[in-house]
């Protein structure tokens, strides 16, 4: 690869390194994982930089960054410590209320991060790349690769989620 | 529209994603329907609140220095194993997350050290490891990041009374990550940054009158290794938890490039 080419990528591509951080590590849920993942995802990125069109350069990041953390998940899944995590905990965290006022932000911020951890991953996802990432749901689609329709449906029944978790009173009749 | 259908529509009216008839059709029940626009604001409440809190992480500089290390070499991304990082030790890293308890450790570590080499040795061993796991922590590594000797060096001009050496050691595989400045022992003091994989080289460089010791003097302590030695009126210690050979090659390396 020429020196112009990666001057090229350093330019498009590296000024997305936090957010391609910030997705690896909602989908790992782990520091050291994410920083490997991303690793793995710059090269990668790299490497196939010469099929990359203009457009979204983050959004064409972020897609390499998913596969690239999902590989990382299956290749390490055996020696993952990982804590299960249920609505019913989350719920009780967020029930105990502090009164002071950086305490309960702090309290806030604390319940709805462990709200999302607690997600299943294909829910976990949209959320991330919707409400952290701000992607278009067309930009979710490709990352993701499944259609928008399905981008709606897991997103609507995400936030559902989420809102009954954090006590916001999503409660549905039908 | 039933409100059935609207219930499943608000998400992503909600995003503006709705095809501009069906969007209005909601808009038009929610006008109507007491319970959908309670639920609509519920799910506008939830994407506040994650939009609010959820933490948006900063890469590490370890990792950018790890990136900018591999784009640096060209061949990096020929060869298919190229994008396979090196696997991670995890004991470093679980020390790095438990780094206040291993201040404690690594101080009682050092008590032997200090049977062997002398109480003043000690304490600035003491200072210099509890200074390097400090720089571990988030956003202390760097005051800073620059891959490039020429923005680190002038940068401590001014700031304390030494400009120490930066080589670019990057073709012995030592990538520079940054500087910044430190206390040891009272002072402030010169700390010089490298990375190799993801183990963090702290480099200490600050004046001294005795010149009695030119030779490196090495030590281990906790899976630490701390190298020290003086040149030209300047004192120099270095600590990682990279293997010791790999940081002896460095200290050679930095030594060679300096002179």
């Amino acid at each position: 690869m020429a020196q112009q080419d990666v001057d090229r990528f350093e330019r498009i591509i590296l000024p997305h390194l936090d957010d391609a951080y910030t997705l690896a590590r909602y989908l790992l849920r782990d520091e050291h994982d994410a920083q490997d993942a991303v690793q793995d995802a710059v090269l990668r990125a790299l490497r196939y930089f010469d099929s990359y069109r203009d457009g979204d350069a983050r959004a064409w990041l972020l897609a390499i960054v998913r596969n690239c953390s999902l590989t990382w998940q299956r290749g390490h899944s055996s020696d993952r410590f990982t804590v299960p995590f249920s609505d019913e905990v989350a719920a009780a965290v967020v029930e105990t209320r502090p009164t002071d006022a950086s305490a309960i932000e702090a309290s806030d911020r604390d319940a709805v991060n462990r709200a999302v951890a607690a997600l299943p991953a294909e829910f976990r996802e949209v959320i991330v790349l919707r409400e952290v990432e701000e992607l278009s749901y067309k930009e979710i689609s490709d990352v993701v690769g499944v259609p928008i329709g399905t981008v709606m449906s897991r997103l609507a029944r995400a936030r559902k989620r989420l809102a009954v978790t954090l006590g916001l009173g999503a409660q549905e009749a039908s | 529209m039933r409100c059935s259908d609207c219930r499943e529509a608000l998400s992503s009216y909600l995003d503006d994603e709705l095809m501009s008839p069906e969007a209005q059709e909601v808009r038009e029940h929610l006008a109507t329907c007491a319970e959908c626009d309670r639920q609509h604001r519920v799910l506008a409440d939830t994407s506040l609140l994650l939009r609010e809190k959820l933490v948006r992480h900063q890469a590490p500089d370890v990792l950018k220095a790890r990136i900018r290390s591999a784009l640096a070499q060209p061949h990096a991304f020929d060869s298919p194993r190229a994008s396979r990082p090196i696997p991670v030790g995890r004991p470093p890293w679980l020390l790095f997350a438990a780094a206040g308890l291993v201040i404690a450790i690594g101080s009682s570590a050092l008590t032997f050290a200090a049977m062997r080499q002398g109480a003043s040795s000690h304490a600035v061993a003491a200072d210099v490891l509890a200074s390097h796991i400090r720089s571990l922590m988030p956003d202390h590594l760097t005051d800073i990041v620059s891959t490039n000797q020429h923005n680190v060096k002038p940068w401590f001009n001014g700031r304390i009374g030494l400009s120490p050496p930066v080589p670019n050691l990057d073709s012995a595989g030592f990538v520079l990550v940054g500087g910044r400045l430190d206390y040891i022992e009272g002072r402030s003091v010169a700390a010089v940054v490298y990375s190799r994989r993801q183990h963090v080289i702290n480099v200490y460089a600050w004046p001294t009158t005795d010149h009695a010791m030119a030779a490196t003097r090495a030590t281990n302590e906790r899976g630490y290794h701390l190298v020290q030695w003086r040149a030209d009126g300047v004192e120099y210690w270095v600590v990682s938890d990279l293997n010791a050979g790999e940081l002896d090659q460095f200290v050679r390396e930095f030594i060679a490039a300096s002179r």
